[in-house]
């Protein structure tokens, strides 16, 4: 039992969901640099510069545009480049939410139904160890996979961009590569991976521990049972708002626990939770502020709910590793 | 600590099933076991739970270990090939030897490649492209790999053809056994494993009814092919089981102590040492009803 193991552990995890981890975003971050990136260089190099664009409130026409851009409005464009490239990658994150849903969802359940768990329970191997594996994968491995590849496939649209702009004369390479958000901007997306991590528990662990404990259905029971509890729910309290006009004071409550243990994993969820998108990250003229994103988000773990649904999902994942120890598969 | 299993009053239950009922017996070091039973005779759940499997009741101690508290310390020792196990689809050969190498201290690299390349498995197969023998091959080439203390085979050549499962058990015998090894075997081929067991016991609904070595098994029980004359004095020796053979009749004699001696048994025909099926057809008797 040391990192070795785990290491192969991960190693083992990563073999066996190639396919939606890597193979499924590296193929859609190079379609998207090939089809957005392709239109974007196409549309410029076909039909030129936009006739007419508005830049802070003044429409300008081709001609004059070039000469138009000043310094400062490069310079605010590069920003809001470079403050939002990342963007053009969230069909990437999208994914990500989905490959984690049914990676958590299939990860203890899929070695019970081929009975393959036998296998890996005659290697020297602990049962906290290999579910341990299945939680790091889950928040820490497919997350930073998707977004080394979401970086690399933004900054290849950032870069097509700028080449077609500097096709048609306005040079953007310089203000672009001199903005420190260019360079910035993964650092704070990698800054908020821990973030993630706390949030993620509390649906990795529920899902992880359907996932060991399900005869059949996974999806059913780990979709059904917060569903159809809180419809439950949902309807005694309006039975009781009408009898006797007090509703139940735990609805509230309900819909986020339901809530966090089905979306947690959905990154940037945390802001739904608490106030809302912080202002900074509103685009301005003078582009988005990255830095509070990071700060708005870490300004989310200051309350005690992160951290009692990390708790919660901790013990949940505790409780998947108790059920694989002892289930028997007959 | 001279047993490598011992148990005192075993017991498992499945709901209002019974699966082992209170058996007691001791595995000293060095010896290969049969455990023989017919499906559903609790071979498997005893052998489950001595791997830290499933919960039981009673008393079991394996390698010193007491294997529902202390699994992760047996597993260092022990290794098996359970009775339906699978590999995973998705497992590639050359990666299955770099997994098994990576967390196995005891793993031998090169005696797996070994056996590989006996076989028609390539390290860039995947499981879901090989036939079932196939998998099986790769299952025991790493098992076989692995230094353990005990091993336990629960069904381990099932699917393979004839000619690799003689080829397994040579090697098993030859390559892998030795003094220090203790290796326990269920399967329903008996007479493929009976000249490398060294030690019997079989199992029925729950309980064992006979464990024994060979050398007493070989004093003990006695086949005779009784002559045509005399089938009614050997009848009233109680034979515990008698078959047709080419119109001969052929009897089985328990000559053990308070049984019938060696020499009453000669005078009636033919003596021989009978073979480990027809020990267990006649011990199973009725179990099958």
């Amino acid at each position: 039992m040391n990192s070795n193991t785990m290491k192969w552990l991960l190693r083992r995890e990563f073999w066996e969901n190639k396919g939606s981890m890597f193979w499924a975003p590296l193929i859609v971050g190079a379609l998207l640099v090939l089809l957005v990136g392709g239109t974007i260089a196409y549309g410029i190099a076909a039909h030129g510069v936009p006739m007419r664009i508005t830049v802070n409130g003044q429409t300008m026409t081709h001609g004059g545009l070039s000469a138009a851009l000043s310094v400062d409005t490069r310079a605010t464009v590069a920003k809001l480049a470079t403050g939002m490239y990342l963007m053009t990658a969230s069909p990437l994150f999208f994914m990500l939410i989905f490959a984690v849903f049914f990676y958590c969802l299939n990860a203890l359940y899929d070695e019970r139904r081929d009975r393959s768990i036998l296998f890996w329970k005659s290697l020297p191997v602990s049962d906290g160890m290999t579910v341990l594996s299945k939680v790091a994968t889950a928040v820490l491995v497919a997350p930073l996979i998707t977004m080394a590849l979401a970086t690399v496939a933004s900054l290849a649209l950032l870069f097509i961009a700028c080449a077609a702009f500097s096709l048609q004369g306005v040079n953007m390479f310089g203000s672009v590569l001199a903005s420190p958000d260019l360079y910035l901007s993964p650092l704070r997306m990698l800054a908020l991976l821990p973030v993630y991590v706390v949030w993620a528990l509390p649906t990795v662990g529920w899902l992880l521990l359907v996932s060991s404990w399900a005869r059949t259905k996974p999806f059913m029971w780990a979709v059904g049972v917060p569903v159809i509890s809180l419809l439950i729910l949902k309807w005694i309290d309006a039975a009781l708002d009408k009898i006797s006009g007090s509703p139940l004071a735990i609805m509230p409550y309900a819909q986020e626990i339901a809530a966090r243990i089905l979306g947690g994993i959905v990154p940037g969820i945390w802001f739904s939770f608490k106030e809302g998108i912080p202002p900074g990250l509103r685009p301005t003229e003078h582009g988005i502020d990255g830095g509070s994103l990071v700060t708005g988000s870490y300004a989310t773990l200051a309350g005690m709910d992160a951290w009692i649904g990390a708790l919660m999902g901790a013990l949940m994942v505790y409780g998947a590793i108790r059920l694989r120890r002892w289930r028997d598969e007959g | 600590m001279s047993s490598v299993i011992s148990a005192k009053g075993l017991s498992k239950r499945y709901g209002k099933r019974t699966a082992v009922d209170g058996i007691s017996f001791e595995i000293p070091a060095g010896r290969i076991v049969g455990l023989i039973g017919p499906n559903g005779s609790g071979k498997t759940t005893t052998l489950k739970a001595a791997l830290g499997l499933v919960p039981f009741e009673g008393e079991l101690s394996v390698l010193g270990f007491d294997p529902r508290t202390q699994r992760d310390d047996l597993m260092q020792d022990v290794c098996f090939i359970a009775d339906v196990a699978i590999l995973p689809r998705w497992l590639r050969v050359s990666d299955a030897i770099d997994f098994v190498a990576g967390v196995h201290p005891r793993f031998n690299r090169e005696k797996a490649e070994r056996y590989i390349a006996s076989t028609r498995l390539t390290p860039s197969m995947k499981v879901k492209e090989m036939s079932k023998g196939m998998i099986v091959q790769l299952h025991l080439a790493l098992v076989m790999a692995i230094d353990a203390r005990l091993l336990v085979l629960d069904e381990p050549t099932l699917g393979l053809d004839i000619i690799y499962r003689k080829q397994f058990y040579q090697n098993l015998l030859e390559d892998y056994f030795d003094e220090h090894k203790t290796i326990v075997i269920t399967t329903h081929q008996v007479e493929e494993v009976e000249h490398i067991l060294t030690d019997l016991m079989f199992i029925r609904d729950g309980r064992i009814v006979l464990a024994a070595s060979m050398e007493e098994v070989g004093e003990r029980y006695i086949e005779v092919m009784v002559a045509q004359d005399k089938i009614s004095a050997a009848n009233a020796l109680q034979p515990l089981d008698q078959r047709t053979v080419f119109g001969k009749q052929v009897m089985l004699f328990d000559a053990g102590p308070g049984g019938t001696s060696r020499q009453q048994l000669a005078a009636l025909g033919e003596t021989r040492n009978p073979s480990v099926a027809d020990l267990f057809v006649a011990t199973m008797k009725g179990s099958y009803a």
